[in-house]
C-alpha cells in the first residue's frame, strides 16, 4: 500500500506543474447595495444622460440615475438577462437561457424586437456578455464558460468565432478607449484585449466576489456589479485607461 | 395541531407561490453540462456524468470473511440529466443514474436498494419570490448532502450525510425564499418520508408526511452548494445554517414498516421507523483564496413505538427511556490551488448510529484531484480509513481503502 502511494506521488507532482501570468491589483473605492435590483448581472453607462442601465437575472432591464436609484423598468421582460450594450439609439440585452437578444429604444425602454443567436453549450454558460467592437463594426457576444468570443453583424448573423483561453470564464464585456475590456467572474480579473485579435494586453484583479458586469463612466472610472452580493462596486480609472 | 397547520401553510403557499432547485447537480453549477437546445419558448439542456475508479482495500486477515478481495474496477457514475426551462418560468428536470437502474433491474433491487436510479424528477416555478418545487429531489437538509460530491476530490459523501443515517432524497413539495438582500435563504417542505425508497414502496401506511426545514445566512454573498473554493474568493465568504426534520410514522394496526417496506429503514434502521423521529443539525462553510473549511453536526432523536423494536437493542425502558439517539459530526478542509489545477482535501467524521449499542465510528479521508478542465474532466485519488471501528454496528473487513479514477461531466 505504501508502495503504491509512493509510486503515485511523483505523478501528482509532475501533473501539478502550471504557469502564471502578471496581474495588477486595483483597489475598490466603495460600493452600493442595489436593493431594488435582484441579482444584477451587467451594467452599462449612458454618456448622453449620465444614467446607468442594469440588467437582472430575473429578466428585467432597469434605468438608474448616477447613484443607482431606479428611474424606470422596461415593461418587456425576458427570462435571464445577463448582458447589456448601448449602440446608437438602442439598448441590446442578452437573454442567456433562451439565447436571444432583446432590442429596446434607448429613449423610453420600449421593446423593439428580438434576435435569436445560437450557442449549444451549457444552458447557464452561454452569452453573459455583449459589447460592440467599433474597430471591426460588429457585436461581440461571449460564451461564459469555456469562454468563446463570437462576432455578430448588426443583424445578429454570426461572422466568426475565437476561443479565449486567457480566463476560466467571462461574464462581462465593455468597449472603452478603443479596447475591449473583458471581466472574468471566476478569476475576478479585468482583461484588456486588442480589439482585432482579442489578445490580452494587460490584466487587473478586482476584489469582488463573482463580478458579472462592468462599465466605465464619463471619466473612465469603473463600475462592477456582482450578482452574489447584489452590489455595484466603485473603482477609479485603470492605469492604462487614463493614458 | 401544529403539524396540520404546517401542512395547511405549505399547501396554501404552494397554491399561490412557487420552488427552486438550487442544489440541482446540473442547474447553474460551475461544471455544468454542455449541450443545449432552444426553441421559441423552451430551452432544454442535456448533460450527464461518467466516472469510475480502481479500488484497493487493505483487507484484514479475517478467516471468517469469505469474500477475500474487494479490489478491482468500479463504475461510479453513468448519469444522464435533462433540464428544461420554459419562457413562462417553469423548470423541469429529470436525472437518472443508468448504472443504478441497471443494477436494480439485474438484482431485483437487492444490491443497493437505497440507490433507485432516479436522482431528480421534479417541476418547479420560478416566477414568484417564493419558489415552489414538486417532485423528487434532494432534501434541503445537511450542507454535505446538498453539495455534489463530484465537485470535490472525494468519490463518495461522508457517512454522516451519505444516506445511512437519514434520507437524502424524497418526493414532496419544497418552498424556497430568499430575503434581506439574499443574505437569508429558507426552505420548508413536506415529503413522503420514504426517502430513496419512495419509488419501490410509495407512501407508507401512516398517511403522514415528513417535514423538513432549513435556514441559511450567508455573508457577504450568497453561496452555492460547492464545498471547494473554485472562485478563489477574494474576500472571506461564509454561510451558517440550521436544519430540522420531523416525522411521525407510527403505523396503524396491522401494518409494519419493517415488513411492508423492509429496505426503507436503511443500514442502521434509522431512516424511517415505526414511531416518531426528530432530527436537527447545523453546518457552516467558509471560503477564502482557495481555502475552504466545512463543519457539520447532526442529531436525531427516535422514539420507536414498540419496545421490542430492534433499535432499542433489547434494553429495558428504565435504561432507554423510550428514546434512541443517533448523530455525529464531520469536519473538512480543502485547498484549491488553481494555478496548479489541483485540489487537496481532508475530512474527519465521527458517528454514533445508535447510542443503545456500544461503539462509535471515526473516519479519516484524504483526497487529491487534478483538474484537466475543472471538475468536468478530472483525475481523483482518495484514501480513507477507519480511525475507530464500530464492531457492533458496522464491522469492517479492511483497515483502509484507496480509490483512483477519472470523471467526465458533459
Amino acid at each position: 500500500m505504501k508502495k503504491s502511494l509512493l509510486i503515485l506521488f511523483p505523478f501528482i507532482i509532475l501533473l501539478s506543474v502550471g504557469k502564471g501570468r502578471a496581474v495588477t491589483k486595483i483597489k475598490q473605492v466603495g460600493f452600493r447595495l442595489l436593493k431594488s435590483i435582484p441579482e444584477p448581472s451587467d451594467i452599462v453607462f449612458d454618456s448622453l444622460n449620465g444614467h446607468y442601465y442594469v440588467v437582472s437575472d430575473h429578466g428585467q432591464l432597469f434605468e438608474c440615475d448616477s447613484v443607482f436609484k431606479v428611474l424606470r423598468v422596461a415593461e418587456k421582460e425576458g427570462l435571464d438577462f445577463e448582458g447589456i450594450e448601448i449602440r446608437d439609439s438602442f439598448i441590446y440585452v442578452s437573454d442567456e437561457t433562451p439565447r436571444e437578444i432583446y432590442k429596446y429604444k434607448r429613449r423610453d425602454l420600449t421593446f423593439v424586437q428580438k434576435y435569436r443567436v445560437s450557442w449549444g453549450g451549457a444552458m447557464n454558460k452561454a452569452f453573459e456578455s455583449i459589447s460592440f467592437n467599433y474597430k471591426k463594426n460588429c457585436f461581440v457576444l461571449i460564451a461564459q464558460q469555456p469562454p468563446v468570443i463570437v462576432e455578430y453583424d448588426t443583424s445578429f448573423k454570426q461572422i466568426s468565432k475565437y476561443n479565449f483561453t486567457n480566463a476560466r470564464s467571462i461574464a462581462g464585456a465593455r468597449w472603452y478607449n478603443n479596447k475591449l475590456y473583458l471581466l472574468s467572474s471566476l478569476d475576478a480579473t479585468i482583461l484588456v484585449c486588442n480589439p482585432t485579435t482579442y489578445n490580452v494586453e494587460s490584466t487587473f484583479s478586482v476584489n469582488v466576489l463573482n463580478p458579472e458586469g462592468l462599465s466605465f463612466d464619463s471619466k473612465g472610472r469603473i463600475r462592477i456589479v456582482s450578482d452574489d452580493t447584489r452590489r455595484v462596486y466603485y473603482f477609479n480609472q485603470l492605469p492604462i485607461s487614463i493614458q | 395541531m401544529i403539524k396540520q397547520l404546517f401542512s395547511a401553510t405549505i399547501l396554501v403557499a404552494g397554491t399561490f407561490l412557487t420552488a427552486h432547485a438550487q442544489y440541482s447537480e446540473f442547474d447553474g453549477n460551475p461544471a455544468a453540462s454542455q449541450f443545449t437546445l432552444s426553441s421559441d419558448a423552451n430551452t432544454l439542456q442535456i448533460g450527464g456524468r461518467i466516472s469510475g475508479y480502481y479500488e484497493n482495500r487493505l483487507l484484514k486477515d479475517d478467516s471468517n470473511y469469505l469474500k477475500k478481495s474487494h479490489n478491482g474496477w468500479a463504475v461510479k457514475d453513468f448519469d444522464i440529466d435533462i433540464l428544461g426551462k420554459t419562457a413562462n418560468k417553469f423548470v423541469y428536470e429529470f436525472h437518472a443514474s443508468l448504472i443504478d437502474l441497471v443494477t436494480a433491474a439485474a438484482t431485483g433491487n437487492t444490491a443497493a436498494p437505497q440507490n433507485s436510479g432516479i436522482k431528480e424528477a421534479y417541476i418547479q416555478y420560478k416566477g414568484w419570490p417564493v419558489k415552489i418545487k414538486f417532485g423528487y429531489d434532494k432534501l434541503p437538509y445537511s450542507q454535505g448532502s446538498m453539495s455534489d460530491v463530484w465537485g470535490t476530490p472525494f468519490w463518495s459523501h461522508a457517512n454522516l450525510y451519505g444516506g445511512d443515517l437519514f434520507s437524502r432524497r424524497d418526493f414532496g413539495l419544497t418552498l424556497n425564499y430568499r430575503f434581506l438582500n439574499d443574505r437569508f435563504n429558507a426552505y420548508a417542505g413536506a415529503y413522503s418520508g420514504m426517502g430513496e425508497n419512495f419509488f419501490e414502496y410509495g407512501n407508507d401506511a401512516s398517511g403522514r408526511f415528513e417535514y423538513v426545514g432549513r435556514i441559511e445566512y450567508s455573508y457577504p454573498a450568497k453561496m452555492k452548494y460547492n464545498l471547494i473554493d473554485e472562485e478563489n474568493a477574494t474576500v472571506p465568504v461564509f454561510r451558517i445554517a440550521a436544519d430540522a426534520r420531523y416525522a411521525d410514522k407510527t403505523q396503524p394496526k396491522g401494518s409494519s414498516i419493517y415488513t411492508d417496506a423492509p429496505d426503507a429503514p436503511g443500514a442502521y434502521g434509522l431512516k424511517i421507523i415505526d414511531g416518531k423521529k426528530l432530527g436537527y443539525g447545523a453546518d457552516a462553510i467558509i471560503k477564502y483564496k482557495g481555502f475552504s473549511a466545512t463543519a457539520e453536526i447532526h442529531y436525531t432523536q427516535l422514539k420507536p413505538t414498540n419496545l421490542t423494536d430492534g433499535l432499542y437493542n433489547g434494553t429495558d425502558e428504565s435504561k432507554n427511556k423510550k428514546v434512541v439517539n443517533s448523530g455525529g459530526f464531520c469536519l473538512g478542509g480543502n485547498y484549491n490551488w488553481e494555478k496548479k489545477h489541483s485540489v487537496f482535501s481532508v475530512m474527519y467524521e465521527e458517528i454514533n448510529a445508535n447510542d443503545l449499542y456500544v461503539g462509535i465510528q471515526d473516519w479519516m479521508y484524504l483526497a487529491y484531484a487534478y483538474k484537466f478542465s475543472g471538475f468536468n474532466s478530472v483525475a481523483k485519488i482518495e484514501y480513507y480509513m477507519p480511525v475507530t471501528e464500530d464492531k457492533a454496528q458496522a464491522p469492517l473487513h479492511y483497515t483502509g481503502q484507496l480509490r483512483v479514477g477519472y470523471q467526465i461531466v458533459f
